[in-house]
């Protein structure tokens, strides 16, 4: 069983090449003792789609003018002398599990481009499309116990796929489990169907596979078998089943993340992150502020307050903090003045993130902005920067190069890990 | 020029090696600077050789080398047991050193390597008090910091190693960007050989123009055998200098062959690699073919029926690797219909085909397929790919234009370099002047302006195969393309401009009266210029795009056609005959180069006409070729693939396999707001393709990629469980009902089943198995019905009907 799932996952040559260095499932460094190897790191990205906004979130500027603070107060966090928006009294008050980074900047201020930016840690060009952190991540580590090894939450983005590493390493499609009626997309079995009668048909295709196969060997034959075997596994298995059913959660739970897209979602991304998935994100919307911000971000950030700190502390007490690097980030921040609609626009030219878990210290606020948040004025960390941390922290190497159409690509051009984020 | 002309040396230099069996020697047009230079050589087609020299008192010969002894010309002649092949000598009176500029040679490495990349030294505080100009967008600037700055530690004349330079990148210092090269690099060298020479800002001395790689090609015999090659620099002042002891060697695929120690190659194991040489910023390659010991004599191959068989047995042949049989011909009905025009063939199709009894049915079949509908609708969506036709730049507004015109570009056969003419020099609105919306993925979709800098790498990737992205940025690394190139061509569109007309939709293309584009580097207006330098001639009041559709489709008349063939070559066998198919470079060899010239010279004398190319393909014995055949497994040796021995078993587009899915259930898709049976194909835009369509590949078409075709989880898991077969089976119409309710037994429903989705008929043990199933499925409780569907959910989720054989 062993042998025939290694000869799936690898195409003849490499498992020749990695065959000789298996022993029966325990990998060299399991057997000689080693800390979990890095390969062992998950990681959750919980996604402010539109772009969070540093002045109501992170890194308020209670001394600037009202055109610039906005309407909303500050409040003290856990780190004496550090203060947060109003907006976030829960994440304030658990900033020991966490740090926030003050002073990222990106280059993009479309929407579509920074986030193929931010999604990537590579900025997009009109050559390729490099993919996103969690297809590097499948391509590189492969999936763990059967469940897919990068999934989004609740809905496709079109710029987060796999890009030149085509649509094998595309992201899996979660749903918005916030959904009365939820389910996964083509997971369950079509209506009035058994899972005998189903496995029935399923065991005559491959007999009926079983003649191709034996006159040909190709990787795109290998490939379709491979995902069929995938798809089959997580259809039958009650695991991956389980991993996408909140219902298995006490109400309780469910309600202090919050009955919202956000809250549920980040419960479902932690259930996934202990199924086995290597890499989660989860798109939280409506962070486009061009109109009536104070309207939207006083609905919109309580909600990521309850479900981000929630998610922090459940995770901490199930220990899952120490193997999982979670990210809050968005594709960039709102303009520093408060517009005539009294909206805030694009603004990439500073804004704030949070980080914690895999080593991450928490307690920490690293680089700062100017006195209006519209610049770094300590420490700027860039979009590669973070994408060398994410790598770094899941023991991916950030030198490795892909080849693809005709040319060498980097999977980061450059960037420095943010060295604070490592204990 | 010199661009194209290199690909024409690419091309024209390949083939000859082992083919015929005449003896070689290699390089030719030797010219030496002074006495005292030597030049390796290496013999092809023959053994047992010896060399000579007509003049050893101009030039010796010693064990495979030449040696200038005094200026003059002489000859050196190889004498072997099959024949004698010679080459010419001439040796001059003074050497000149190659020098290294930080214009010219630096900058490029800088960039290449990302040091002047915004999240390193390029970002605007530089990185650890170093900063460089963004991709070298200000070289004097950064001459300076390098050269002086940092109280000149980062080049040290006395002891060039020394220099931070060289000792940071090469991490012997630690570097926060990490080792960015070894000291075997060839940029390390480079490097250091700008810092002996004195750091120069300019480059003094001669210029190494092009490396050559001899033999160009080679065929070894696996396991163990050798082939020396010679690697020979062309400098700029006409002379040669044998190179093989400094470039550094690079082999593409290391389980086919690898380098023992300098300049020569070891067989290792079947297959075929690129072997790079690379020096001074250029590079040259070699292609070596690994084959094994073949079991039987003789060499068996079908009649050739046209000159593309010729080319590709004749290439088999000397690799020995026989092609596959020709299908047979239920193979090649499903196989033909599904590739010329994307639909299955009808039961009926298929009697009427199998029971012709002329010979020349299948070249009668492949007319009908291309003179009809579906035809030009199947291509159509690889237009649409081709030319991005989507929805995401123009918000579906004249999208629907642009698909009638280039449909009825494909239906009526039009000329293309007439279609590319159109295309390029349009102006007016695009709903009504469609060729424009050609232009529209380089509007910027925010600014909604005309944006030059993405415009030119489409149009030499499309029209030429050529790839320029990377110089927009850099000199390409490798090639001898430059920034000077990009802009040389952005120049030509520095007068174009697009308005926006009401509801801002509506797009009007018209030409400025004035306009330069500026050179990021030099600031300097540039004029307009051909790829390799030549200036254009702009006559007064013209349209400058008309110069440049002038130069592509008429000047540089055999690229745009070898382009083109590539392009549909890749599309009939996976693979073009330079691959990627749009990425011609002298770095990247064609497998079959006369063929690819062949191909180019006869789509131009059929006047740019797709269905004569389309028909010759078809009607090939090469596309015909069975893609399985007993004793051969598919897909294990990479040669029968690469150099088309067989057809290469492929899985259906998107759209192509939702219709076959239709058409074999009887339900068809609906779409909303398209009437009842319109194909994914005739859908207009490619945002808002159906979960389906993008799950299976259907591509957003915002940037220049190809569509993939790789297999993923969510297909498997759609196929399975989702609603593109569940909901069919119980939609009217569907197809078991209707076989049920006329009233044909369980054997007769599945030959039926056979017909419709894989035009054949099932095997002896396929129909046992299948009766049997159904025989299980009635002892579990479940209706005939239930049973027969769920049969043939299993043919459907068959690799065999996902894949054209």
């Amino acid at each position: 069983m062993l042998l025939t799932e290694m000869r799936r996952r690898y195409s003849r040559r490499d498992f020749l090449r990695v065959g000789g260095m298996s022993l029966g499932g325990v990998t060299l460094p399991q057997l000689l003792g080693a800390a979990p190897s890095s390969s062992e790191i998950s990681c959750l990205i919980y996604f402010h789609t539109g772009g969070l906004c540093q002045h109501d979130s992170f890194d308020p500027k209670p001394e600037a003018p009202r055109e610039v603070r906005g309407s909303f107060g500050t409040i003290p966090t856990a780190v004496p002398g550090v203060r947060f928006s109003e907006l976030l009294p829960r994440c304030a008050a658990g900033l020991k599990r966490f740090s926030v980074v003050r002073s990222m900047y990106s280059l993009e201020a479309i929407h579509e481009k920074a986030k193929q930016y931010a999604f990537s840690g590579q900025r997009p060009n009109n050559a390729y499309k490099h993919p996103v952190y969690g297809s590097v991540v499948a391509r590189e580590l492969g999936s763990r116990n059967g469940v897919p090894p990068f999934v989004v939450i609740p809905r496709k983005d079109i710029c987060a796929d796999a890009g030149f590493l085509g649509p094998s390493y595309d992201p899996f499609i979660a749903g918005d489990p916030s959904k009365e009626k939820y389910s996964v997309q083509d997971l369950a079995l079509p209506t009035g169907l058994g899972l005998e009668e189903a496995q029935g048909r399923a065991h005559l295709l491959s007999t009926l596979d079983a003649r191709l196969e034996s006159l040909e060997k190709s990787g795109v034959v290998e490939g379709m078998d491979h995902f069929y075997q995938k798809a089959l596994d997580l259809v039958s298995s009650p695991a991956a089943k389980r991993a996408f059913d909140l219902g298995a959660e006490p109400d309780r739970l469910r309600d202090a993340y919050g009955r919202t897209t956000g809250g549920q979602g980040a419960l479902l991304a932690r259930r996934l992150i202990e199924a086995g998935v290597r890499l989660v994100t989860l798109f939280h919307t409506g962070y486009d502020t061009h109109s009536d911000n104070d309207k939207t971000n006083g609905k919109l950030y309580p909600e990521f307050d309850q479900s981000f700190s929630m998610l922090l502390e459940d995770m901490e007490s199930r220990g899952l903090l120490d193997t999982t690097l979670v990210l809050a980030i968005g594709e960039f921040g709102r303009t520093p003045e408060i517009n005539h609609s009294a909206g805030r626009d694009h603004w990439p030219g500073v804004f704030s993130i949070a980080a914690a878990g895999a080593g991450v210290p928490g307690g920490q606020v690293i680089g700062s902005s100017d006195a209006k948040g519209a610049e770094p004025s300590e420490r700027p960390v860039s979009i590669e920067d973070l994408g060398a941390t994410v790598y770094r922290k899941l023991g991916i190497d950030t030198h490795k190069e892909y080849h693809a159409l005709g040319r060498p690509i980097r999977i980061n051009d450059g960037g420095q890990p943010v060295r604070e984020l490592f204990a | 020029m010199r661009v194209l002309r290199s690909a024409g040396w690419l091309v024209a230099a390949v083939w000859a090696v082992s083919a015929h069996g005449s003896v070689r020697i290699e390089p030719d047009g030797i010219r030496l600077q002074s006495p005292g230079q030597s030049q390796r050589l290496v013999v092809t087609g023959g053994t047992d050789c010896d060399l000579s020299s007509s003049n050893p008192a101009v030039v010796g010969v010693e064990a495979d080398r030449l040696l200038a002894r005094s200026p003059g010309r002489a000859r050196v002649r190889a004498i072997c047991a099959e024949g004698s092949g010679e080459t010419a000598v001439q040796v001059g009176e003074t050497s000149a050193e190659v020098g290294i500029g930080f214009e010219r040679d630096l900058l490029s490495i800088l960039t290449t390597k990302g040091c002047n990349s915004s999240a390193c030294h390029g970002s605007p505080a530089g990185q650890n008090g170093f900063r460089l100009s963004l991709y070298g967008s200000d070289p004097r600037l950064d001459y300076d910091m390098i050269v002086n700055g940092h109280g000149g530690r980062r080049v040290s004349p006395d002891a060039p190693e020394e220099s931070l330079l060289l000792a940071k990148p090469s991490f012997r210092i630690a570097h926060g960007g990490g080792q960015l090269m070894t000291p075997e690099a060839d940029e390390y060298a480079t490097i250091l050989e700008w810092l002996r020479q004195g750091s120069p800002y300019g480059a003094a001395g001669i210029r190494l123009e092009r490396l050559e790689m001899h033999p160009a090609e080679s065929v070894l015999h696996a396991t163990g055998s050798r082939q020396p090659v010679v690697v020979v620099g062309r400098l700029s002042d006409g002379s040669t200098r044998d190179m093989t002891g400094e470039v550094r060697f690079s082999v593409n695929d290391e389980s086919v062959v690898a380098m023992d120690g300098r300049g020569t190659v070891r067989a290792k194991g079947p297959g075929i690699t690129t072997v790079m040489a690379r020096a001074m910023g250029k590079a040259a390659t070699g292609q070596f073919i690994v084959i094994e010991a073949r079991a039987g004599s003789g060499f068996r191959h079908p009649e050739p029926a046209n000159l593309i068989d010729g080319h590709v047995f004749q290439k088999l042949k000397s690799v020995n690797v026989e092609p596959f049989p020709v299908s047979d011909d239920r193979t090649f009905l499903r196989r033909v219909y599904l590739d010329a025009a994307g639909v299955l063939p009808s039961t009926d199709d298929a009697r009427r085909f199998l029971s012709d009894p002329r010979p020349d049915k299948r070249a009668n079949l492949i007319d009908e397929l291309l003179d009809g509908d579906d035809y030009a609708t199947h291509w159509l969506v690889k237009f649409e790919d081709w030319f991005r036709n989507s929805q995401y730049y123009s918000q579906g507004r004249t999208n629907g234009s642009f698909k009638r015109w280039l449909g009825d570009s494909i239906r009526e056969d039009w000329a293309f370099d007439e279609t590319v003419r159109s295309m390029l020099t349009a102006v007016g609105d695009t709903t009504v002047r469609p060729a424009g919306n050609f232009w529209h993925p380089a509007i910027d979709f925010m600014l909604k302006t005309f944006e030059v800098e993405k415009a030119v790498p489409t149009i030499t990737r499309l029209f030429l195969g050529m790839r320029l992205e990377c110089a927009q940025c850099h000199n390409h690394p490798l090639e001898n393309l430059t920034q000077d190139d990009f802009y040389g061509i952005a120049a030509f569109l520095a007068r174009t401009r697009v308005k926006h007309g009401y509801g801002q939709y509506r797009r009007i293309w018209y030409n400025d009266r004035r306009g330069e584009i500026e050179h990021p580097v030099t600031k300097q207006e540039v004029a307009p210029r051909f790829l390799g330098g030549e200036l254009a001639e702009i006559p007064d009041g013209a349209d400058r795009r008309e110069v440049l559709a002038d130069w592509i489709t008429r000047s540089e008349q055999l690229q745009f056609a070898r382009a083109t063939v590539n392009r549909v070559w890749h599309e009939y066998f996976q693979r073009g005959i330079v691959e990627p198919f749009d990425d011609f470079r002298s770095t990247n060899r064609a497998t079959h180069p006369e063929l690819l010239d062949d191909l180019a010279r006869f789509f131009i004398d059929s006047g740019f006409r797709f269905k004569a190319l389309h028909r010759l393909i078809l009607n090939s014995r090469t596309y015909q070729l069975a893609a399985h055949t007993p004793g051969r497994p598919g897909g294990e040796h990479p040669l029968e693939d690469i150099l088309f021995a067989r057809y290469v078993p492929r899985k259906l587009p998107a759209e192509v396999l939702l219709d076959a899915i239709s058409q074999v259930t009887g339900v068809p898709e609906s779409f909303r707001n398209y009437p009842a049976g319109t194909s994914p194909k005739e859908l207009i835009a490619s945002i808002g393709a159906t979960h389906f369509l993008t799950t299976f590949g259907h591509p957003r078409r915002d940037i220049m990629e190809a569509r993939s075709n790789a297999p993923s989880l969510g297909q498997a898991l759609h196929m399975m469980n989702g609603d593109v077969l569940a909901a069919r089976m119980d939609a009217d119409g569907f197809v078991v009902d209707e076989l049920i309710e006329q009233g044909l037994g369980d054997g007769a429903i599945i030959d039926a089943l056979y017909a419709r989705a894989f035009a054949r008929k099932p095997a002896a043990g396929e129909k046992s198995v299948l009766e049997a199933y159904l025989a299980t499925e009635n002892d579990a409780g479940r209706s005939r019905r239930q049973g027969l569907a769920n049969l043939l959910w299993a043919i459907l989720n068959t690799k065999e009907f996902q894949m054209n054989l």
